[in-house]
């Protein structure tokens, strides 16, 4: 016990002592670790985009009117029966004739021109969601086999499939660029431990002398390496999500494209980071320290070549 | 207490540093290595601490074969052999009492135990005003002392020392080998490389006088001279 007080005493003692070598160490988690998970970020606001943009109407089918041309009445039911029950098909509503001119009264409330028409001439449609949007062309084919009722057929999925592949590049982009940005931050926060360790390889030397076992000298620093992750990776989760508010904030006039990221996203990967933070820290500690403490068992190179 | 049989070490380079040694020293003995600076006295001291591998042979110290010693054990081995050096080796961010305490804390002794067992050893060497000194505030003989005090504090069987006056003028040395003197007079075996003249004849005890990592001469209270009367 007295020994794990001694070692936790080591490591904040040496925290105090080397504070410049310290904030260094924070500043290069901090910032490869706001690069990452800004990144990650990005990528998050193009999933919810995506995901909204696929959500809703995709095909939309105009019917004939029931009663007239060898349509006969209960047709459009029917039709709605058997579309629903197409596999690529996951809902179908129906807008009746009335509800089409409401709709259009609505759409076109500020163009009082346009509502001067016949009501009668607005067909009543199908709205069609799909269970994936490539299914699109399947479906429209089906429907317009149906030319008895069904007038014409219209869908956005062209577009949405454009926009589809569009953001699937930017989200591996986005990953890739996260992924990278973390490696590097690992990279980067073991040369600065590193170099911290560099500047005090007498020390090491020094406790091996004295008979110090190698996790002895290895607690303090994986202690120094947790703590400079840690606070790093705090700040880094902290600087992303204040700026991500404060863009969401900003941006919240948009129709088209959200910024607002959910406080359980930030929640769930700013813990993840804390802990990538904690470890990079660690693992960077080790990396840096495995060749002094080779070098003081004697069994190292005979002079140290530095990096 | 060491036994060195046949030890040869080549360091990458090629420079052949010891060649063929073979020595055994005795409990309690006081033993100097002399010899002219690339001899191998240095080496002799990190291959018995080792702070180096042998190339062939065999070394014993305290009844181990440390030449076969797993890494894991070194720390072991050292925490059983006191050493002192010429430039003291002190951890400089330390007080004087915590470096020689880091000694006991690397043991794991408690708190209550080390604290009286350092101002023990810092009163031997004659430091007991100076435990919460830094190293930079000691004269070079007192970072000696303190140097020796950590070599002690374990009270451990060994003590090697490689060159630990050649940083001090002739009064401080002659301190410094009171200090070692009266350390070997507790049982404590104390092997010291040296080329310090006056210091060997002063002192006579044994000397093993080295020259191009062979043992040339090995004499009970012997004199320093015979060595460069051979050179």
């Amino acid at each position: 016990m007295s020994k794990v007080i001694f070692l936790i005493k080591e490591a904040l003692v040496s925290l105090r002592r080397n504070i410049l070598i310290v904030t260094g160490a924070v500043l290069a988690v901090f910032i490869s670790l706001s690069l990452a998970f800004g990144a990650l970020v990005v990528n998050e606001v193009l999933r919810v985009n995506t995901v909204a943009w696929q959500q809703g109407v995709h095909v939309i089918a105009f019917l004939n009117d029931e009663d007239q041309n060898q349509v006969p009445s209960g047709a459009h039911a029917t039709l709605q029966t058997q579309v629903e029950q197409w596999e690529e098909v996951l809902s179908v509503g129906y807008v009746s004739k009335s509800e089409a001119w409401l709709e259009f009264q609505e759409i076109f409330a500020n163009r009082e021109e346009l509502l001067d028409i016949d009501p009668t001439i607005l067909p009543a449609s199908l709205r069609i969601e799909l269970v994936d949007i490539a299914f699109h062309e399947s479906v429209r084919f089906r429907l317009e086999q149906q030319q008895q009722v069904v007038r014409q057929v219209a869908t956005a999925a062209d577009s949405i499939e454009q926009l589809q592949n569009l953001s699937n590049v930017l989200n591996v982009l986005g990953l890739g660029m996260a992924i990278v940005l973390g490696l590097s931050a690992v990279v980067l926060i073991a040369n600065t431990i590193r170099l911290a360790i560099y500047a005090r390889r007498d020390e090491v030397a020094i406790m091996k002398l004295v008979g110090a076992s190698n996790w002895f000298v290895r607690v303090p620093f994986l202690l120094e390496g947790l703590i400079e992750g840690l606070v790093g990776a705090a700040l880094a989760v902290f600087a992303v999500w204040l700026g991500s508010t404060n863009l969401a904030r900003a941006g919240e006039g948009f129709v088209l494209f959200r910024l607002d990221v959910s406080e359980q996203w930030f929640l769930r990967w700013g813990l993840l980071f804390l802990v990538f933070g904690a470890l990079a820290g660690v693992i960077g500690s080790m990396l840096g320290l495995s060749r002094y403490l080779r070098d003081a068992d004697g069994t190292g190179p005979d002079v140290p070549t530095g990096f | 207490m060491i036994r060195l049989e046949n030890v040869t070490k080549v360091y990458d380079g090629g420079t052949v540093a010891a060649n063929d040694v073979s020595l055994d020293i005795q409990k309690g003995e006081f033993v100097f290595l002399v010899g002219p600076s690339g001899s191998g006295k240095s080496t002799l001291i990190r291959l018995m601490l080792r702070d180096e591998p042998v190339t062939r042979g065999k070394i014993w110290v305290a009844g181990k074969d440390i030449t076969t010693l797993p890494r894991w054990k070194i720390p072991y081995l050292r925490r059983s052999v006191g050493t002192v050096f010429q430039d003291y080796k002190l951890l400089p961010n330390k007080t004087v009492g915590e470096n020689v305490g880091f000694a006991l804390e690397v043991l794991g002794r408690p708190r209550s135990m080390i604290s009286p067992q350092v101002d023990q050893v810092l009163d031997l060497v004659g430091l007991s005003e100076m435990g919460e000194r830094y190293p930079r505030q000691l004269s070079g003989g007192e970072q000696q002392r303190v140097s020796v005090a950590r070599a002690f504090v374990n009270r451990p069987p060994i003590m090697l020392c490689d060159e630990p006056t050649g940083n001090l003028d002739p009064k401080t040395s002659v301190g410094i080998m009171k200090l070692l003197d009266r350390i070997n007079r507790t049982g404590t075996t104390v092997v010291m490389a040296t080329h310090d003249h006056a210091i060997v004849d002063a002192m006579k005890r044994r000397v093993v006088a080295l020259d191009g990592g062979r043992v040339v001469r090995d004499e009970e209270s012997g004199r320093y001279e015979r060595v460069t009367e051979e050179e």
